[in-house]
């Protein structure tokens, strides 16, 4: 069965074509969001409401783009979201006035789970944090486009349907991500 | 072609964005450009890099994902397709349809004249209208006032209540038997597994248990399941449930356990289901256990 046809079987209520649809997607979908918001966790919600969304407003999908760009579009405004959040979140200051003195909260809480992901263990320190602190300092746009580029492999155009703007523009936020991670680890490269 | 030009098509053509004439455009400047060079030179490094900090879903979270997804959607579509307590109470009693109230309630006005006729005072029941026990109200669906000066007020009432017995006691049964099957809560579901599985003695535990085994979409359910059927591995119905599981199960651990249990109880008809793993089963220690088991049975490990 093609996509289009699952589509349509879901649409009629099929829940094992609905099921097959999920699985071809599924995969990149977790790790784009896993990558994108660097938590296992945060990244399985994302899945979750993401999936869910396609299964409540599957009838509403017309055929007017692919169905990749479709689902992309919902995983990448609920990843979107959810960084915007954590920038309002972080811009809270995590140096704190004690009858001790200022401590910084962030050195004094001892990183959870640190050897989790051998991966992440295999990163030197200093490049690990060299990168991700160039992630965070790039917008949640900027990110999304730099992670669908970079990792994901998907084209420009593809990158701008998804979000909604053009392939120039997707450009154009694709070299700001990129000039801000080449700055980030300057030295390194 | 200037330098500011070429930087951003070094990027892009890293990315396999540039058309053929864009491509040599760019080829001919940095071949003239050491500065270019560099910045190509550096690109390969950030690629390097960045390829150290890609992330891979951790083992487990995708079939974690997949099994909640599971649950979340049978939830969504449970209304539609079995009786719901919370949405009857929902629809009927906290917001009825506007032409069903005043028949509402007279009727409860009914069940209240007549209970407080059929019902003693000394009786437990009558503990609730006790001003000291404080009722947990839902809603108030009428006051009025007596001549006697005294106000009356009727009201509908949310009640937990406890109820504790043994596995003996039909209605303790009964509700785990329907706790068993809530898609809403899997923590639920694996409890009530762990006490059912001791009684599979029961036809209505064990095709409880059977169910979970083959589709429940959490598997610490479909373990506790496969563990209460332990002692009926023999039957047939038991053995057909296993061997689904061990063909189709998409968890590695309840495979195993499965494939245990049937070799355990080894019956000559294990034979082609045996063979078919061969054929296709990844998990190493499932084939091993399965090319063990043919050999062992005098059978062939490859079907012809």
């Amino acid at each position: 069965m093609d996509e289009a046809a699952l589509i349509r079987a879901a649409q009629a209520g099929d829940h094992d074509a609905f099921e097959r649809l999920v699985r071809n997607y599924d995969q990149s979908v977790l790790k784009l969001a896993t990558n994108l918001l660097r938590s296992p966790d945060d990244a399985c919600d994302i899945y979750q409401e993401a999936f869910l969304r396609v299964y409540k407003n599957i009838n509403s999908f017309r055929f007017d783009c692919s169905f990749h760009t479709w689902l992309y579009r919902i995983v990448t405004n609920l990843c979107l979201d959810q960084l915007r959040k954590r920038k309002v979140h972080r811009t809270e200051s995590s140096i704190i006035d004690t009858p001790e003195g200022t401590i910084d909260r962030l050195e004094s809480t001892p990183e959870s789970r640190p050897h989790s992901d051998p991966q992440r263990s295999l990163l030197s320190t200093e490049i690990k944090n060299r990168i991700e602190a160039a992630l965070s300092g790039m917008s949640a746009r900027e990110r999304v486009v730099f992670e669908m580029r970079h990792y994901q492999g998907m084209r420009l155009r593809a990158i701008g349907d998804v979000l909604g703007t053009s392939e120039e523009a997707a450009k154009n936020c694709l070299f700001r991500a990129t000039q801000k991670m080449r700055t980030a680890l300057g030295d390194l490269l | 072609m200037n330098c500011d030009d070429a930087r951003q098509f070094l990027l892009l053509a890293g990315y396999g964005e540039l058309s053929f004439e864009e491509e040599e455009a760019l080829e001919l400047h940095v071949a003239a450009c050491p500065e270019c060079q560099a910045v190509r030179a550096g690109n390969a490094s950030l690629e390097t890099l960045l390829a150290q900090a890609e992330l891979d879903p951790p083992p487990g979270l995708l079939a974690r994902c997949r099994r909640d997804l599971a649950v979340r959607i049978i939830e969504e579509s449970a209304p539609a397709r079995r009786f719901s307590l919370v949405d009857f109470w929902n629809r009927w009693v906290v917001h009825p349809p506007m032409w069903f109230r005043p028949a509402g309630a007279l009727a409860m006005l009914a069940v209240g004249f007549f209970a407080a006729r059929l019902v003693p005072e000394s009786s437990a029941l009558a503990k609730f209208t006790s001003p000291d026990q404080p009722a947990s109200i839902a809603r108030v669906r009428l006051v009025n006032a007596a001549d006697s000066g005294q106000v009356r007020v009727l009201y509908d009432e949310i009640r937990q209540r406890e109820m504790t017995g043994s596995l003996q006691n039909d209605q303790i049964r009964n509700m785990l038997l329907s706790a068993a099957a809530d898609p809403s809560d899997p923590g639920l579901r694996v409890d009530t597994m762990d006490l059912l599985k001791n009684h599979g003695e029961r036809d209505e535990v064990r095709q409880v248990l059977l169910h979970a085994l083959r589709g429940d979409p959490n598997s610490g359910v479909r373990l506790k399941a496969l563990d209460g059927l332990r002692a009926y591995a023999r039957e047939t119905e038991t053995r057909q449930a296993l061997a689904e599981v061990v063909q189709h199960d998409d968890n590695p651990g309840v495979r195993v356990q499965a494939i245990d249990l049937l070799l355990e109880n080894r019956q000559p008809e294990v034979v082609g289901l045996l063979q078919e793993l061969m054929r296709r089963e990844d998990n190493s220690y499932i084939r091993t256990r399965s090319q063990k088991a043919l050999r062992e049975m005098k059978a062939s490990v490859d079907t012809f």
